[in-house]
């Protein structure tokens, strides 16, 4: 009970800073709280793996860490230093909608996890929701911010509450599927910025609503 | 039956692309190598996967690397369209870039990222139709977009690079939720099966699929339709589509809109086997018919306004897509086959029409109905090609699509959604105006003032002619091998595993049979009534 507690409380300060991630304005901080909230992943994966006793997770754990915490975070911050730390001055909605939007995200997963009845989602039933939430935070930070490298961030936080999940639920996946997965959202993240970039040194432009030409 | 085929099926075309990108600092014989390389994979992908589905044939199904690889029926169908349609976009490639070349568009640079990138992209979207591990279906799936954002931004125009951006990120977002219902569905499968490493595998699943929790099954696959519902182009999620396949050059929108959305059709035909097992077929079956309708509906309306030659392909790949889910949704064997018959027509023509898009564009540098006109006198051989890919595209015979139309309407009516086929009728008849206004227009019109006549090359003419012989053949006959590879995939999806012996399997007869009896005259009769 304690140990479902603790990671159900981790899985709170996720909500929590991956909001933060979305309503800081400029997107080098949200890179930074980014990589902060990788690190409560990488804390909720060693806590599950010591209460679980699964050893795999403490795998899952230091794989989280290089490629979440370390690595797409250092890809993100060298790719900003080369074009600046250009802050979007208006977004598709205010942070206030943004939050607002965020709470009606937590609801529905709280809400559609509880219809849920499979063994494995019983103890952590609340991380669960909380890991589904955390999926849509990443929807909406696409859908909200203009910034190129605030979508991309919108990404890296889909991407984080799938792997969640898979932990919750499946923690005992073969290695290679977890590598598979967290080596492809380091690609991912890799094109993104190669695109990123590219569009701003031909187009000057990190905002999305100059890139609206194609209509129709 | 295990093979090896399967594995340089995989191992070729990556190697070759790895060739094409490292070719770029040979100089002068940079263009010889990639040209090479391109052809050596784009033929080895052909002979392999013939070589696979003549397998598939002969053994039901054929698997490798302790079954994280398998092909049976089903996967043998998409398997082919990625080889032909991979070979002959390929080959018109070679015309269509040496244009850019000359034109100054391409330099070696782009010229050997450009065959690295298309090698690249054939390798990801065979992984998705061979893999058997589900989540290696989905890191596939992820990996044809990344492979082909850059192939679609190749220009480096505004409009070109907007593109690749939305496509990118509108389907990294849409595959995503595909993850998020694949580890529902793993994470349960886990739990049955009790071995991680068989419950990975979609053939292990399926068998246990009436044991998995039914609201997470309907969870997972509502994620999963969007999710690589987004990456088929269906309606509301097919935003991208447009502006991808009509700024990506020509043959690359040939392949976007010909095999890469079948691939990700593939992969939600796949889950919908074992929610269909797990929970039955009702609440796919009603998901299906509502995402089909409203994809049919809206491509219609959209091309129905178009003025961009490609765009207004693209919707159309949109309706194309919409039926063939439509099909699916219909149900029974008749559905699935008239669904999977449609899906492999859309192919070849649909390629067809992209490529010989690309010969419009090298004659008339725009994409605008507005400027395009007097084909027939500027490229006669281009327009008559153009003609019968419009007339197979909005449903005319003899050609393919008239054939998978029919079976879908009639199979539709059979099965009593009377309402739903008169409004598919009428939305179908939407497009055939479409394309009657806009091809008329184009091919009958004055053309503009000092266009030289002339075709480019006769690379650029050959593969598009074969694809026009390919769709009258398919309009006038069905070969056997094909009709026993299109029951096999019927049996696959209808029951989760290949029949032992795929001829013992015959819908196209039952097709035949459908107009003789009274079931399929009865709904008339109450309509009528």
């Amino acid at each position: 009970m304690v140990s479902a507690s603790f990671v159900n409380g981790l899985a709170g300060v996720l909500i929590l800073t991956s909001l933060l991630v979305i309503v800081v304005k400029s997107p080098r901080w949200s890179v930074i709280l980014y990589s902060l909230q990788s690190l409560v992943l990488v804390a909720i994966f060693l806590a599950l793996a010591y209460f679980m006793n699964a050893e795999q997770l403490y795998l899952w754990a230091a794989s989280a860490f290089i490629t979440k915490v370390v690595l797409v975070p250092l890809i993100l911050y060298r790719a900003m230093s080369r074009v600046g730390d250009i802050e979007i001055s208006k977004n598709a909605v205010s942070p206030t909608i943004a939050i607002a939007l965020a709470v009606v995200a937590v609801t529905i997963s709280f809400i559609v996890i509880d219809q849920l009845t499979f063994r494995a989602a019983m103890p952590f039933k609340p991380a669960l929701a909380v890991s589904m939430a955390h999926f849509f935070f990443g929807v909406l930070c696409i859908l909200t911010q203009r910034s190129l490298y605030k979508q991309i961030l919108g990404f890296c936080l889909m991407e984080n509450g799938s792997h969640l999940t898979l932990a919750l639920l499946a923690y005992n996946a073969p290695e290679l599927v977890e590598i598979g997965i967290a080596t492809d959202a380091v690609f991912g993240v890799v094109i993104l910025v190669i695109l990123a970039n590219q569009i701003y040194r031909d187009l000057h432009t990190l905002d999305t609503a100059e890139l609206s030409t194609l209509k129709g | 039956m295990e093979t090896n085929s399967l594995i340089w099926l995989l191992l070729i075309p990556l190697f070759l692309s790895l060739i094409s990108f490292a070719a770029r600092k040979l100089g002068r014989s940079t263009q010889l190598v990639v040209e090479v390389s391109h052809l050596i994979s784009i033929t080895v992908v052909l002979i392999l996967s013939i070589i696979i589905v003549k397998d598939v044939l002969a053994y039901g199904s054929v698997f490798a690397r302790n079954d994280w690889l398998r092909v049976d029926s089903l996967s043998a169908i998409f398997l082919f369209i990625i080889g032909l349609i991979g070979f002959l976009a390929g080959i018109y490639s070679i015309g269509y870039i040496r244009h850019d070349m000359e034109s100054g568009e391409f330099d070696n640079n782009k010229l050997s990222t450009y065959y690295g990138l298309f090698s690249l992209f054939l390798f990801t979207m065979l992984l998705v139709v061979t893999s058997n591990n589900i989540i290696m279906m989905w890191v596939a799936v992820e990996a044809t977009t990344l492979g082909s954002a850059f192939l679609v931004g190749i220009y480096g125009r505004h409009s070109s690079l907007e593109a690749a951006w939305k496509y990118v990120i509108i389907c990294i977002v849409g595959v995503s939720f595909g993850l998020y219902g694949t580890i529902l569905i793993y994470s349960d499968a886990v739990n049955v099966i009790r071995l991680p490493h068989a419950a990975v595998l979609w053939s292990e699943i399926v068998k246990n699929a009436m044991k998995l929790d039914p609201a997470l099954l309907k969870m997972a696959f509502i994620f999963i339709l969007v999710g690589f519902g987004t990456k088929a182009g269906l309606f509301p999620m097919h935003t991208w589509l447009p502006d991808a396949h009509s700024e990506a050059p020509s043959p690359i929108s040939a392949i976007l809109s010909a095999v890469l959305l079948n691939c990700a059709l593939y992969i939600v035909l796949r889950f919908a086997i074992i929610t269909n097992l797990g929970i039955g077929p009702e609440f796919t079956q009603t998901l299906f018919l509502i995402f089909g309708m409203i994809s049919v509906a809206a491509a219609a309306f959209f091309m129905f306004v178009q003025r961009d030659i490609k765009r207004l392909l693209a919707y159309s790949s949109v309706e194309n897509i919409g039926l063939i889910v439509l099909a699916f949704g219909l149900g029974g064997t008749a559905g699935i086959f008239a669904g999977l018959l449609q899906a492999l027509n859309h192919s070849l023509v649909k390629a067809l029409m992209f490529c010989t898009t690309g010969n419009i564009l090298i004659k008339y540098r725009s994409r605008s109905l507005d400027q395009i006109k007097g084909m027939l006198q500027v490229i006669p051989l281009t327009s008559i090609l153009l003609i019968c890919g419009a007339l197979a595209l909005v449903g005319t015979p003899p050609f393919n699509i008239f054939i998978s139309k029919f079976y879908i309407i009639t199979t539709g009516i059979g099965g009593g959604y009377i309402w739903l086929m008169i409004l598919c009728l009428f939305l179908l008849t939407v497009v055939f105006t479409t394309f009657f206004r806009v091809i008329g227009s184009a091919v009958f019109g004055e053309k503009p003032d000092g266009m030289v006549k002339g075709e480019f090359n006769w690379l650029t003419l050959i593969p598009v002619a074969i694809l026009v012989v390919m769709i009258i053949v398919l309009g006038l006959y069905l070969p056997p091998q094909l009709e026993t590879l299109l029951n096999g995939a019927t049996e696959v999806t209808m029951t989760g595993h290949p029949a032992q012996e795929l001829s013992s399997v015959n819908i196209w007869q039952d097709f035949s049979g459908l107009f003789q009896t009274k079931a399929f005259m009865a709904p008339f009769a109450n309509w009528l009534q």
